[in-house]
């Protein structure tokens, strides 16, 4: 099987070439039969793809340590989970995982469009098999051919890094990658519309669907991120601004500033440039970030190991592509004029259009941190770094303003909004706003840009309620329904926007539980057993950790573990115990610390397992070796990231759902509710 | 065309704001990124340079870890990575990430202050795991 | 390897056959797909729906609303005007006999003839101020008289 799949990766790339050749030269000569044969060959290669895929799968459930991939990432004890999951473990076979992804989604695209959009077809086909197929050269000459066999046979093999063997840890890539590859097709029909000349809002209307799966993927992906480094990294913190990190950030931000503008287009008829620019440029990003994970070009926790090779592949390929969207945009430029212009200040295409530029703003200030050191190498010669204070300090003020936007965008026409009404739909949110930062300052919250940030989440959340209140009365008046029905009616009629409001919810919470880190709380202490580590939180109560003692079970995998076992009290009511953890791995030589969570819906109490004054003794259960230093947190809010990140999966949902246009007549409803006529006087 | 006007308006003033923002962030928050060579140097080149906010990568020499105790940081020694003969201690007061150890080959990188003392005041150390991801053939033979 | 070898030939077969065969994927455009003019149509109208829902959420003030109905109706009907020259037969109720386009349709018939009171749809007569149904005033559709201020 390894060996099939190993051949069906070499035959993958000339039937990628194939295929995206055809598709453009039969677009181009409107040749039919030359674009059926390109359609064809994207499921040849997904089918190519998930050959060498099983392949790759099955070497490491047999324990073919022969292959250098397997015998890095696996070991013969590691458990069965894992070694499936081994195919986006590592470098090369991550790339693997990346390529069928994209021919998966390229498939659903060639076969959901099969009767449809046939105009744009050729030149999708074209485009996406293009960009499998430089994922194709990467891994055939990238020195990252993950049937690399070794001159020998390794009795076992290295295993895998104990702190990948987490269950966030295993779904985050492939929901990232799941967010990148899907991001491919809205920009193959974007390149089709500038090809085909056909740069109305069609291509918008055929890939929204697209556009909203790729950006719930990424927002789900990089929330596991955090859930992750939150349990396994052991400090307490889920973001560390890390180049690889801030990588997959970017084209989140490009990718939600798209969604809002794509709107204007659809309503106005304005942004095409732009859009065309944002959807290029949020593909760009993908591969970026994908680029630099994998090329060790700024050093990070995560780069897989250096390699120039990889480096100058992408570099290319992003260089290319680049020219490519340049110059077709310049070409099509004359097709691009607005149709309209933005008739006032205050209207939500203006609030939308902020949104962008803030989103912009962010990412740009996130790209200039993080490439810093190079530039500043490049230009100086003496490298500079900015860490998370930079990033934090930046970011913190343009958050803020997204966040008072979510709540400002709903509440704004299109077109003109009155001021009087604006001011009106205001009030309420912001007393609300306006209490919950004064009512948090009375209990002693001194932290400023936490408060400001619960205020304004207060006054959107305001908003946002009122909106669905509002939405619902209304409907359950015009269409004579119950407000349960009501209710679910006014979403399902309208889910983006309903679904959009969701999602903003979800989004708010995040803020905020992000707002509450300002308000953790940490003590760290050295403990025989027997004695107690006391901490407050920020809401006033106490937790008290008893420290029990040390016992060392061997788990599967594991040389040695030794799990400290604490009870805890809160405000002096026992409310259970906590266990935290250092372990050795069989294959790995430094001890790995599993850290104790106490969650509850408004804190976490976290424990970890800091040092141990003998880890040895410990290690084997020695009575007079379990003096232990602990550090013990409380974290404020941090189940909201989780939470939101729910509340934004609805919401998205909701907003993807394919419905039928139903629109209820208006005209009907109005002459269903006329008023008896009151003489005016004619 | 009026109307556009409103549009760049907008776009120069986000666009200030952000300036501002990444000029001030970097101004305050940057670390030069040195060798422990280079730092020596320029600390004896610019005495105020003691003040600023650096970030170190060298290798951990082996043997020199001082664990910390209740009332003392842990203490260990970092070398350059060319010339193992320049080295100077560092302290550091938090918690140490679970790769750290004073075998041989351990890279460190280290950010903090040089203090006129000589000893280096970490507010965080870092091993490098890019040894974690990828091993050589020779590291699996043995 | 004769599995590689298998598996080879019988890639190169599939994707060769269409051009053997001469079959030809189609690049006719379907009912389905959508226009710039459809899609334009179902923003307008989409545009109506939300701006009356926005009025009665008391989001839109009646003058604004109004001013907003109006342009709104004036490109929903430009719009199905120009759907209406891409497509050869005249189908007056259009896809699937649509309610609110059938109405739309009306109103322009009415707009042609006298005056149509945009909020409850009442034909009135010409020279009309006043809705004779509704009682609300009238305000002009046809004309192309800009909608903000410059």
């Amino acid at each position: 099987m390894t060996i099939l799949g190993e051949f069906a990766l070499w035959i993958a790339l000339p039937v990628g070439l194939w295929g995206a050749i055809l598709g453009f030269v039969g677009g181009r000569k409107q040749r039919g039969d030359l674009v059926l044969s390109a359609e064809r060959s994207v499921y040849a290669v997904f089918f190519l793809l998930i050959l060498a895929s099983a392949g790759i799968i099955t070497a490491f459930v047999t324990d073919r340590f022969e292959y250098w991939y397997v015998a890095n990432y696996s070991n013969r004890a590691l458990d069965m989970f894992y070694k499936v999951s081994g195919l986006w473990a590592g470098q090369r076979g991550s790339l693997v995982f990346w390529a069928l992804l994209l021919s998966m989604f390229s498939c659903i695209a060639v076969f959901t469009n099969r009767n449809k959009n046939r105009e744009f077809m050729p030149y999708v086909v074209g485009v996406l098999l293009s960009v499998s197929s430089f994922f194709l050269m990467v891994l055939l000459f990238g020195d990252v051919n993950p049937f690399e066999r070794l001159a020998f046979t390794p009795a076992d093999g290295r295993g895998l890094n104990p702190q990948l063997q987490n269950y966030w840890m295993t779904i985050h890539p492939p929901t990232l990658y799941l967010g990148f590859t899907s991001f491919t097709v809205p920009f193959a029909f974007a390149i089709a519309a500038l090809l085909t000349g056909k740069l109305d809002t069609r291509w918008i209307a055929i890939t929204r669907g697209w556009i909203l799966l790729s950006w719930f993927f990424l927002a789900n992906g990089i929330i596991f991120g955090m859930r992750w480094a939150y349990q396994e990294l052991g400090w307490g913190g889920f973001w560390f601004w890390d180049p690889v990190e801030n990588a997959s950030l970017l084209p989140w931000l490009t990718a939600t500033a798209f969604l809002h503008s794509i709107q204007i287009q659809e309503n106005r008829g304005m942004l095409k440039v732009w859009n065309m620019s944002l959807v290029s440029l949020t593909f760009l990003l993908t591969i970026f970030a994908t680029f630099l994970t994998r090329s060790g070009l700024i050093e990070s926790v995560h780069t897989f190991a250096e390699n120039t090779k990889i480096a100058m592949i992408f570099l290319t390929f992003l260089g290319v592509v680049t020219g490519i969207c340049v110059l077709l945009i310049a070409w099509r430029y004359p097709l691009m004029k607005s149709e309209n212009q933005i008739q006032s200040f205050l209207s939500r295409e203006s609030a939308f259009l902020f949104n962008n530029l803030i989103f912009l703003g962010a990412a740009f200030a996130i790209m200039w941190g993080t490439l810093f050191p190079l530039i500043t190498e490049g230009l100086t010669g003496q490298a500079i770094t900015v860490g998370p204070p930079f990033f934090n300090r930046v970011n913190l003020p343009i958050g803020i303003a997204l966040l008072a936007l979510t709540g400002i965008g709903p509440v704004i026409a299109w077109r003109k909004a009155s001021r009087r009404n604006l001011a009106k739909n205001f009030i309420w949110p912001v007393v609300v706003g306006t209490a919950v930062v004064a009512g948090l300052y009375l209990q002693g919250a001194r932290q400023t840009m936490a408060l400001i940030t619960f205020g304004v989440a207060a006054f959107v959340v305001t908003i946002i309620t009122v909106e669905f209140v509002k939405g619902t009365r209304a409907r359950a008046h015009i269409e004579g329904e119950g407000i349960p029905i009501a209710f679910v009616h006014l979403v399902m009629r309208n889910r983006r926007r309903w679904g959009g409001y969701i999602v903003h919810l979800g989004v708010v919470m995040i803020f905020t539980a992000f707002a509450g880190a300002a308000f953790d709380r940490e003590v760290t202490q050295t403990l025989d057993p027997g004695e107690s580590v006391s901490i407050q939180s920020a809401f006033g109560h106490e937790y008290t950790l008893t420290y029990q003692g040390l016992s060392s079970p061997r788990g599967q995998n594991m040389l040695r573990q030794a799990v400290a076992l604490m009870t805890v009290e809160r405000n002096g009511v026992p409310v259970g115990s906590l266990t935290a953890e250092k372990r050795l791995y069989v294959t790995w030589e430094a001890p790995v610390t599993e850290v104790g969570i106490r969650s509850t819906p408004f804190e976490d109490l976290y424990l970890i397992l800091a040092s141990l004054e003998d880890l040895g003794g410990a290690f084997e259960n020695d009575a007079s070796s379990q003096r232990a230093t602990f550090e013990v947190q409380v974290n404020i809010l941090v189940g909201w990231i989780w939470y939101g990140g729910f509340i934004l999966t609805i919401g998205s949902l909701i907003a993807m759902w394919p419905s039928k246009a139903s629109l209820t007549p208006a005209p009907r409803r109005a002459a269903e509710e006329r008023v008896p006529a009151e003489p005016v006087g004619v | 065309m009026k109307k556009n006007h409103r549009f760049f308006v907008g776009l120069a003033g986000v666009a200030t704001v952000v300036t501002y923002l990444i000029w001030t962030g970097v101004s305050q928050t940057m670390l030069y990124y040195l060798t422990p060579n280079e730092l020596l140097a320029r600390v004896k080149d610019d005495p105020t340079f003691h003040q600023v906010g650096v970030k170190v990568s060298g290798r951990i020499v082996p043997g020199s870890w001082e664990e910390a105790t209740e009332h003392t940081p842990h203490r260990f020694y970092v070398a350059d990575l060319e010339d193992e003969a320049t080295s100077f201690a560092v302290e550091y007061d938090d918690m140490l990430p679970d790769t750290f150890n004073d075998h041989e080959n351990v890279d460190a990188v280290v950010e903090g202050r040089f203090r006129e003392d000589g000893v280096f005041e970490a507010t965080l150390v870092l091993t490098k795991c890019g040894s974690r991801y990828e091993a050589t053939p020779e590291e699996l033979a043995g | 390897m004769l599995g590689a070898a298998l598996l080879a030939i019988g890639v190169m077969l599939f994707l060769l056959i269409p051009i053997l065969r001469g079959e030809w994927a189609s690049f006719d455009r379907t009912d389905e797909d959508p226009t710039e003019i459809g899609a334009r149509k179902h923003v307008a109208l989409k545009g109506l729906r939300d701006a009356e829902y926005d009025y009665r959420a008391g989001k839109l003030d009646e003058n604004d609303y109004r001013q907003i109905k109006a342009e709104m109706s004036r490109e929903a009907l430009d719009a199905m005007e120009a759907a209406k020259a891409e497509v050869e037969d005249p189908d007056a109720a259009g896809p699937a006999g649509d309610p609110l386009e059938a109405e739309i349709l009306r109103t322009r018939r009415g707009m042609a003839e006298g005056t149509t009171c945009l909020d409850c749809g009442h034909v009135n007569e010409q020279r009309s101020r006043f809705c004779a149904a509704c009682g609300r005033p009238l305000v002009a559709v046809v004309s192309n008289a800009p909608s903000t201020g410059d």
